[in-house]
């Protein structure tokens, strides 16, 4: 059958993760490069999937599965394909705030960002001031994002900022912040750049500021 | 004569008592495990480690939740943390699960608890809101052997004296309420969130079995209940939305979740009950139609931070949602000014309107200052056309 990027995207759109690594597999055996698969057939699925969750057209379940056969499909295709192929939106350094163990919004928005083709560390829960600035020095990332659930974690975010402050290192990254009590308002007052509602806009909030 | 606290409160959630200022507690009017002592710490009244007290200093208006009957969420789990206490909210499974500590490390201790879920909490804080790190449904197999721990007919679930106490609750003057499960919030509890998620896609059978045992279990429950104890109104919990809305589809609520809440709230109603309660953080602005859809009318936190407006619920649904909540807790941590401008921005009118029980939009934090929260409260009195307290 002739390659059809529209036919994997709607796989990946409907999270149809069997559907969705048959049709890469043909792609591959047809001779398609394997870029224009990543490219014309996985990403556009995953960004429609993104604008219909930001519309509220598809909910967290959806955008699950989706990110699910999104994945695999770059599972098989990454034999075939160069690293710098695969993650050439950028490096994104990601944890929740000192005190706070809330993960699912956090790996919620990791996967959505890979899924965009992020390179995304993902520091964990729990993430110190140090963490965050050693993370930095290890990783070179072109954004650091912080989430926390808490009124009470909330306020280790201006720490982290501080300490990559200290040691030099805030001008070589933008700060991104997102979580249950975060605001627009508050990213501006601890002078964070990027600021995500949820885990649909995180990705157009990371594409904005490693563009700017 | 005086009105009974129950017939108060049915009459507010009838919209017949417009501008009464019922402040109930618990749980509405309610606060986190540590706020007591954060709080005496900073000068507040000694009496404050009795929480009964510290209610009545705040003059709060009562309501019993029939907490000795398991049909619902078991709110106060505890267990001892290297010589602290870890207070967590469980399913009303039976048998519980023996509770063991793990492992540890500097900062952590990792627990299995009477739930069956595997949990990491803080050494110096156990009250923290855990991280957990393995729950114990997975698949048919897992489930086949939990679901033991939920029949109705094992005898612990209702108070040995089960006549008298049913006697003892009939003789109270408060509103009574009786805990009518979860679907969405237990199911989450015994997956964990991205399992479950994964489990309505790939399993739509298994997420199905779950739900209709726990349909089962509160039908008996009401029954059983119904039959010696007069109640006011029921209780659901589930937790199932986030900051801009529902952690599932309304296609996906409609198709697992409604069914039975109808099969519930129609038995509820058969009996006299019309006041059926939800309480689900989040962004409900997707779910409130769907809940009322399924025969649930009393909606609360209704957090400010994700999107909720009681205001806007009010001229949307007119009496076909009583509220609860929506006082911003933030403000807490700000001024008094900005308390004021939260309470006056909405509270008098929906006052006015009926059908609302104000609080703020989930328990008390504890960086909520305690001068500030007496400010709340007295405004909030103000509002209702009482003396202020402890002036």
């Amino acid at each position: 059958m002739a390659w059809d990027s529209s036919t994997l995207s709607e796989a990946v759109r409907e999270g149809d993760d069997g559907e969705t690594v048959s049709i890469v597999k043909a792609a591959i055996t047809d001779g398609v490069a394997p870029i224009d698969i990543l490219e014309e057939g996985l990403v556009p699925g995953i960004q429609q999937l993104g604008d219909l969750f930001k519309d509220g057209e598809v909910f967290l379940p959806e955008v699950l599965i989706s990110c699910r056969a999104m994945d695999r499909g770059v599972a098989e295709l990454k034999p075939y394909l160069a690293t710098s192929e695969m993650h050439k939106k950028g490096k994104i350094v990601l944890g929740t705030v000192e005190g706070d163990l809330h993960d699912i919004g956090k790996n919620i928005v990791r996967l959505m960002l890979e899924c965009a083709g992020f390179d995304v560390v993902d520091l964990g829960v729990d993430v110190s001031a140090d963490g965050f600035v050693q993370a930095v020095k290890d990783h070179s990332p072109s954004i650091v994002a912080m989430s926390a659930l808490l009124t009470i974690t909330m306020t280790n975010m201006p720490e982290v900022i501080e300490a990559l402050e200290k040691a030099g290192l805030r001008s070589q990254v933008r700060v991104m912040i997102g979580g249950a009590p975060i605001t627009r308002e508050y990213a501006d007052q601890i002078g964070a750049e990027g600021f995500a509602e949820d885990c649909a806009t995180a990705v157009g909030e990371a594409e904005r500021l490693v563009a700017s | 004569m005086a009105i009974s606290e129950r017939q108060r409160f049915l009459d507010i959630c009838h919209f017949k008592r417009t501008g009464d200022m019922c402040l109930l507690a618990p749980w509405l009017n309610d606060f986190w495990v540590e706020v007591p002592e954060v709080w005496m710490k900073a000068g507040a009244p000694a009496e404050f480690t009795d929480t009964r007290k510290m209610r009545d200093y705040f003059g709060f208006d009562h309501i019993r939740l029939m907490r000795e009957i398991q049909s619902g969420l078991l709110m106060d789990a505890r267990m001892d943390v290297l010589g602290m206490e870890y207070v967590y909210a469980i399913p009303p499974i039976l048998p519980l699960y023996e509770t063991k500590i793990l492992d540890q490390d500097e900062h952590t201790v990792t627990v299995f608890n009477a739930g069956g879920q595997t949990a990491r909490v803080y050494k110096d804080d156990p009250q923290k809101m855990p991280m957990y790190l393995d729950q114990p449904v997975k698949d048919w197999a897992t489930w086949k052997e939990y679901k033991k721990r939920l029949d109705p007919a094992t005898p612990e679930r209702f108070p040995a004296d089960w006549d008298g106490y049913a006697a003892r609750m009939n003789a109270k003057d408060e509103p009574l309420l009786l805990n009518v499960g979860s679907f969405f919030g237990f199911l989450r509890e015994w997956m964990g969130l991205e399992p479950l998620l994964y489990m309505f896609h790939d399993d739509p059978a298994l997420i199905d079995d779950m739900m209709d045992t726990l349909c089962n279990l509160e039908i008996e429950c009401i029954n059983k209940a119904m039959d010696k104890v007069r109640v006011d109104g029921a209780t659901f919990w589930e937790d199932m939305a986030f900051k801009t809305g529902p952690l599932i589809s309304p296609k996906m609520f409609r198709r697992f979740m409604m069914p039975h809440y109808k099969k519930i709230t129609d038995l509820l109603r058969s009996k006299g009950v019309d006041v059926i309660f939800v309480d689900s953080d989040g962004n409900l602005n997707h779910l409130i139609p769907l809940w009322i859809e399924s025969g649930v009318n009393f909606f609360w936190p209704l957090e400010v931070a994700a999107g909720n407006d009681a205001v806007h619920y009010r001229k949307t649904y007119g009496k076909d949602a009583i509220l609860g909540g929506n006082i911003d807790k933030r403000v807490l941590m700000k001024s008094k000014e900005l308390i004021r401008e939260e309470v006056m921005s909405k509270v008098p009118y929906l006052l006015e309107q009926g059908g609302y029980f104000p609080s703020i939009d989930h328990f008390v934090p504890p960086d909520a200052p305690f001068e500030n929260y007496l400010y709340l409260i007295n405004t909030l009195r103000e509002v209702g056309g009482l003396p202020p307290l402890h002036q």
